[in-house]
């Protein structure tokens, strides 16, 4: 649906995994063949408990104390008791490592993710929601972590258990051996049918598992709204929607399994009785003595029980799968603007000469027109204003410099350069930018305005805030400037907000300033301050500013007027009063007078 | 209102996992107890039934196989296949029942937990990062859903089967029993030294994992201010830290959690080897029979299985604690603005507003409203005007009952407004506040939001009062468009539009318009202005703004500075008095040069 180029590349999940363990792979390995010795350990140690009861079976039989076989017997405790030991260290650093492992790839994952996202255009923004992003790095990447940590340790353990068994039986008796697993393919092609049936649900799932953050994250962020029309009891039954479906894709995921299960437990039991069926008559008709069958029958739960497992760990496989798609779709997710190869570094200041040059421009692909061959210039040091109407585009506009959007048509230059053509990074350093719908970070005020140059002194801190008229009211609250304002700003007014957003615009001495209608929720008078500390900042730099008052735009250098994406005036301030046109009735309406007014004071002044 | 969290700070948990605790969860048990005690019925029957198996297969090889009776060994299979026929199928009875009632239960709970959001007022939210709370009730609630279904269903089975073992150990021989029974104090010991540490370590997973949570969400929401301030690499690496702490907690809670397993093995495998050891000295004195001691140890065996089973719902248990009582502290979150016991329904507002002496503070120390008293008739408008931070916001969210105040009291048409419920007066009022919230979904949505049954006739009337309609029907879709989160395909000016739309439709009897137009161009203001006129006409209204364009057609006018109100008049009347307002009107009055 949009421009993006995202391309999804099929990557097996193996390797993709396999790439994310780096540094650690050795560690799992060995992980893998530790699991495979301490169950192979798991099935000797019976053997010497099992020599011990034949010890005291043997001595009530024969009547011989036990005492005279006290070495064997010590023996045999001895390896009991030692073989336990060691194979519980290892079962405890095997899964220490498996934790181990599993951890570091969820770490190098999510920073990753996170390090991918934070570089996505604002098309990405548009399609993605937050509460979905925040699903597929925490639940879904869950389910990465427990593949990592569980599923894969679980498929060692029964494969291992079940081969080691397998090749013992075959050993003894691969008559009986091949009678008892005869039954396997059969349980195997029941989880295979099962895998195909729960891929889906598992993907309904994980969609319905998004749609309920993507519900509760909105009604948090808006929850200033629901109290205001009193829309409690709306959101909780749009609430209780979102619950209920997740709630019932979790239930028919569930229940799917269930549905596989007693066949898969019915094979798993037949195991047993194949053995006693098989054994019995193995016995009967003499192929095979009582000390055989037992030996079969006291591992027969070696089998069975991978086997048993095995439903549940298909299950949780394609919980996996299902998450991992969501997870990796991010993952190998590119971004739409990008420096381009051997993109121009810039690290030092802009002289700040600005150019359109036939933009055009429009969102979802150009089908909604938003900038129609835009053509400008502003000279360094300038201040220029754009105005106009909501909605024609002035912010779209703006946006473009520091590479917001890409123009589908034409180009947009810094000191000849097209943007494009730079380091990214370094176009933006260069930048300051106040947006229009203020978004402060739940931090200190001094955090916030410092965000763009963390190394700020405090001093520069309360520098930026004067230049901002922030200066007072920072003063005046509880802690100053270490005062946590919440997420967005809360507890702060409109216009508190964008004097700190201003500041933290300059702080970062941009070489281009762009305000986007950052006064408008500011008083008259507090403009002005900001208006006069903006001329004394020790640096140079252009400024554009979007701005509905004339009071601040009759003091620009030139003023561009928009009109359903076109520019349709520019000049100054008096001489567009003298045109007559669109600016001049702005003025008109804003001072009260007539237009005709305007336009004598704008010829009288040229 | 208590400190502001940040994603830098753990939040203090107030109160640890206590009796309250286990009365909240018993209350979600107790509704699904029948089926649950059912399905551990189905569970003891199919226990039972397999417990035919070991019978069968010793009659099969102490009589059908020595006898070479062919026929009684097809029998016994038959009835082996039987027992664990039977057997599966109690066992997925039990299954289904409790898919149903784990997901019941965490539904209940989610369900409760967001009707507690939404009972909670602005400084809960104002309060903490938000990533904070949605981690809570999405993550944390699916954590908890086996804990308190199968999890305790299990616990109890498998503490039963423990006392049978236990009964069966004590008939076959006393003394040898005591030698197995030494091992519980010894696991009791050892879980001792376990649970705290475990129990602490798993608070700080979740912890760390709320505060990655809440950085998280801060920055999806704010990409575009990460990429103008260039601010990515520094971004990462503190998310790779918070990244770094959630790993390095959850490696310290697993390693107790491993501990549990190998411990119970380490245990179970020194009691059989002192079996073995009393056995032999026993044995060899004639006071034990070798049968007694083959019993006993193959009783063992099986006494340790059920511990384990239980050791893997214990570390469960812990981990999931940790993620409950973070769900209940906010459940017992204190609600600061309710209805109070016998609140009335506030009756349709004729429109008179009156401030009775009214304090307010929003942090302890910080008075914003001394005593402030005024009285507003019905159908007037009145407008605040004074500089940013002076209390005008606060006087308005004190009418919408957003806070409580401290003293004095507020009224509408002489009610009490803390004396009717809050669904009552909330939605006999309009209120558009400065951060203009657009949900995701139709801009027809949106604009429904404020009158939920609205006809799209209606919708489209309250756009064209508000001069929204025209940018609206030049969208793709029209009213049908999608403005995706937060309208991040709208203009500031155009979310102000619309969210004006909104209140137009709700049709209050009292509207509050909190810097409600500042990003819409003068002349959409001005055409605006008409629309405004019509809907101001008959209905008090409380406007906040900075354009005189705007203000000076109020009927009263209360200028507002360190929380007071100065002055207050009719324009002409405060122009005349050269006082605070008229010094802000001279100096906004603009020169054409």
């Amino acid at each position: 649906m949009d421009t993006t180029i995202r391309e999804t590349k099929k990557k097996s999940w193996m390797r993709w995994l396999w790439g994310n363990m780096g540094g650690h792979r050795v560690l799992y390995v060995t992980a893998i063949f530790m699991t495979i010795v301490y169950n192979i350990m798991q099935l000797i140690v019976p053997y010497f408990s099992g020599r011990i009861v034949t010890l005291f079976e043997e001595s009530a039989s024969s009547g011989i104390p036990l005492s005279d076989n006290l070495n064997e017997f010590i023996l045999n405790l001895s390896l009991m008791v030692g073989l336990t030991l060691v194979r519980i260290t290892i079962v405890y650093f095997t899964c220490m490592a498996y934790e181990y492992v599993s951890q570091h790839a969820l770490y190098k994952i999510r920073n990753f993710l996170f390090d991918k996202i934070e570089h996505q255009d604002m098309n990405f923004y548009n399609e993605y929601r937050t509460g979905d992003l925040m699903t597929r790095l925490t639940g879904d990447l869950d389910a990465v972590r427990h593949n990592v940590a569980w599923v894969i340790k679980s498929v060692v353990d029964s494969f291992s258990l079940f081969l080691a068994t397998a090749i013992y039986f075959f050993i003894m008796d691969p008559l009986l051996a091949i009678c008892v697993l005869s039954i396997t393919p059969l349980l195997f092609l029941v989880i295979l049918r099962f895998k195909k049936a729960s891929a889906e649900k598992h993907r309904i799932l994980r969609d319905k598992l998004s749609g309920l953050n993507t519900d509760v994250q909105e009604n948090i962020s808006g929850n200033r709204v629901v109290k205001a029309f009193a829309r409690e009891q709306y959101e909780k039954e749009k609430f209780n929607r979102s619950n209920t479906s997740y709630a019932e894709a979790n239930m028919d995921t569930q229940r799917t399994w269930l549905r596989y299960f007693p066949a898969i437990e019915t094979f798993a039991n037949l195991l047993p009785v194949i053995l006693l069926l098989a054994g019995g008559m193995f016995i009967i008709n003499g192929r095979l003595t009582i000390g055989e069958y037992v030996s079969f029958s006291m591992l027969i739960w070696a089998i069975a029980n991978p086997m048993r497992m095995l439903g549940n760990i298909m299950n949780e496989f394609q919980r996996f799968a299902a998450a991992s798609k969501k997870v990796m779709e991010i993952y190998n997710s590119k971004a739409g603007i990008v420096s381009k190869e051997n993109a121009i570094r810039h690290p030092d200041r802009f002289k700040g000469l600005i150019e359109f040059d036939h933009v055009s421009f429009g969102y979802e692909g150009g089908a909604v027109p938003v900038l129609r061959d835009i053509t400008m210039k502003v000279e360094p040091g300038q201040t220029v204003a754009v105005i106009g109407e909501t909605g024609c585009g002035k912010t779209s506009l703006i946006h473009m410099i520091p590479r917001f959007y890409d123009p589908e048509q034409g180009e947009v230059r810094i000191d000849g350069i097209n943007v494009r053509d730079y380091e990214l990074t370094d176009l933006r350093h260069n930048i300051g930018l106040a947006t229009q719908d203020v978004l402060l970070y739940s931090d200190t005020i001094e955090g916030n305005i410092a965000y763009g140059d963390s190394s700020l002194s405090s001093d520069e801190v309360v520098k930026y805030a004067k230049y901002s008229a922030a200066q007072e009211f920072i003063d005046k609250m509880p802690e100053g400037y270490d005062t946590i304002v919440g997420e967005r700003g809360v507890g702060l007014s409109g216009g508190q907000k964008q004097r700190i957003s201003l500041a933290r615009a300059l702080a970062i001495k941009p070489s281009v300033l762009i305000l986007d209608d950052t006064t408008s929720a500011v008083d008259m008078e507090t403009e002005k301050h900001i208006r006069d500390s903006l001329n004394e900042l020790d640096f140079d730099y252009t400024k554009i500013i979007i701005a509905q008052r004339i009071s601040t735009t009759k003091y620009c250098d030139k003023i561009f007027v928009m009109g359903d994406g076109r520019i349709i005036e520019e000049g100054t301030h008096k001489e567009l009063c003298a045109k007559g046109g669109y600016y001049a009735n702005l003025v008109a309406l804003q001072m009260g007078t007539n237009l005709a007014d305007v336009e004598k004071f704008g010829k009288e002044a040229i | 209102m208590a400190k502001r969290n940040t994603f830098r700070v753990d939040e203090t948990l107030q109160e640890e996992f206590n009796m309250r605790h286990i009365l909240l969860a018993s209350k979600y048990i107790k509704r699904y107890l029948s089926r649950m005690l059912f399905a551990m019925l189905m569970s003891a029957i199919a226990a039972g039934s397999a417990l035919f198996a070991p019978m069968i297969t010793q009659q099969a090889l102490d009589h059908a196989i020595p006898d070479k009776d062919t026929k009684y060994l097809i029998t016994l299979v038959i009835l082996l296949i039987v027992a664990f026929v039977v057997s599966i199928i109690f066992v997925t009875i039990r299954q289904r029942i409790m898919v149903k009632v784990s997901q019941n239960i965490i539904f209940d709970i989610r369900k409760d937990l967001f009707a507690h959001l939404q009972k909670l007022s602005f400084d809960y939210y104002d309060s903490r990062p938000h990533g904070k709370i949605l981690i809570r009730v999405v993550n944390y609630v699916n954590s908890v859903s086996d804990m308190l279904s199968n999890g305790l269903i299990n616990t109890i089975l498998e503490m039963i089967n423990l006392v049978f073992i236990v009964i069966f150990l004590l008939i076959t021989d006393i003394e040898m029993s005591l030698v197995v029974l030494c091992g519980i104090p010894v696991l009791a010991a050892f879980m001792f030294f376990i649970k705290n540490r475990q129990r602490k370590a798993w608070q700080m997973v979740s912890n760390k994992n709320s505060n990655l949570n809440a950085y998280l969400q801060e920055n999806i929401v704010g990409a575009r201010i990460t990429q103008i301030f260039a601010r990515e690499e520094e971004n990462a690496g503190i998310f790779a830290d918070l990244s770094q702490d959630c790993r390095k907690t959850w490696m310290k809670a697993v390693t107790y959690n491993n501990l549990i397993w190998p411990g119970i093995d380490l245990i179970s495998v020194f009691i059989r080897a002192a079996i073995f050891l009393f056995g032999m000295v026993l044995f060899g004195t004639g006071a034990k029979s070798v049968g007694v001691i083959i019993a006993i140890s193959s009783y063992a065996a099986r006494f340790w299985q059920p511990i384990m089973n239980l050791g893997n719902i214990f570390n469960n248990f812990m981990n999931n604690m940790a993620y409950l009582e973070r769900i209940f502290e906010t459940m017992g979150e204190k609600v600061t603005v309710d209805n109070k016991e016998n609140a009335t329904e506030l009756p349709p507002i004729k429109g008179s507003v009156e401030f009775e002496d009214v304090s307010f503070s929003y942090e302890e120390d910080k008075e914003v409203l001394h005593h402030v008293s005024f009285k507003i008739d019905p159908g007037m408008s009145v407008a605040l005007v004074g500089p940013t931070g002076a209390g005008k916001s606060t006087i308005v969210n004190l009418i919408s009952r957003f806070y409580d105040v401290d003293s004095g009291r507020v009224l509408i048409d002489g009610h009490d407004i803390s004396e009717v419920t809050l669904e009552s007066l909330r939605s006999q009022m309009g209120i558009m506040l400065q951060d203009s919230f657009i949900f995701s979904g139709t801009i027809k949505d949106n604009i429904r939001y404020g009158k939920l049954d609205a006809t799209d006739e209606e919708i489209i009337a309250a756009s064209q009062k508000v001069c929204a309609d025209h940018f609206i029907v030049n969208m793709t879709d029209g009213y049908d468009t999608e403005v995706k989160e937060r309208g991040s395909l709208l203009s500031q000016g155009q979310k102000q539009l619309i969210s004006f739309a909104r209140t137009l439709l709700s049709d209050p009897a009292i509207l509050i318009l909190d810097e409600a137009t500042s990003s819409i161009d003068v002349q959409t203001e001005k055409a605006l202005q008409k629309g405004l006129d019509t809907m101001l006409k008959g209905r008090t209204s409380f406007i906040i703004a900075h354009r005189l364009s705007t203000i000076r057609n109020c009927d009263l006018i209360m200028y507002i500075d360190d929380g007071g109100i100065v002055e207050a008049g009719s324009h002409d009347e405060l122009i005349a008095k050269k006082g605070a307002y008229y010094k802000l009107y001279t100096s906004q009055l603009d020169d054409i040069t």
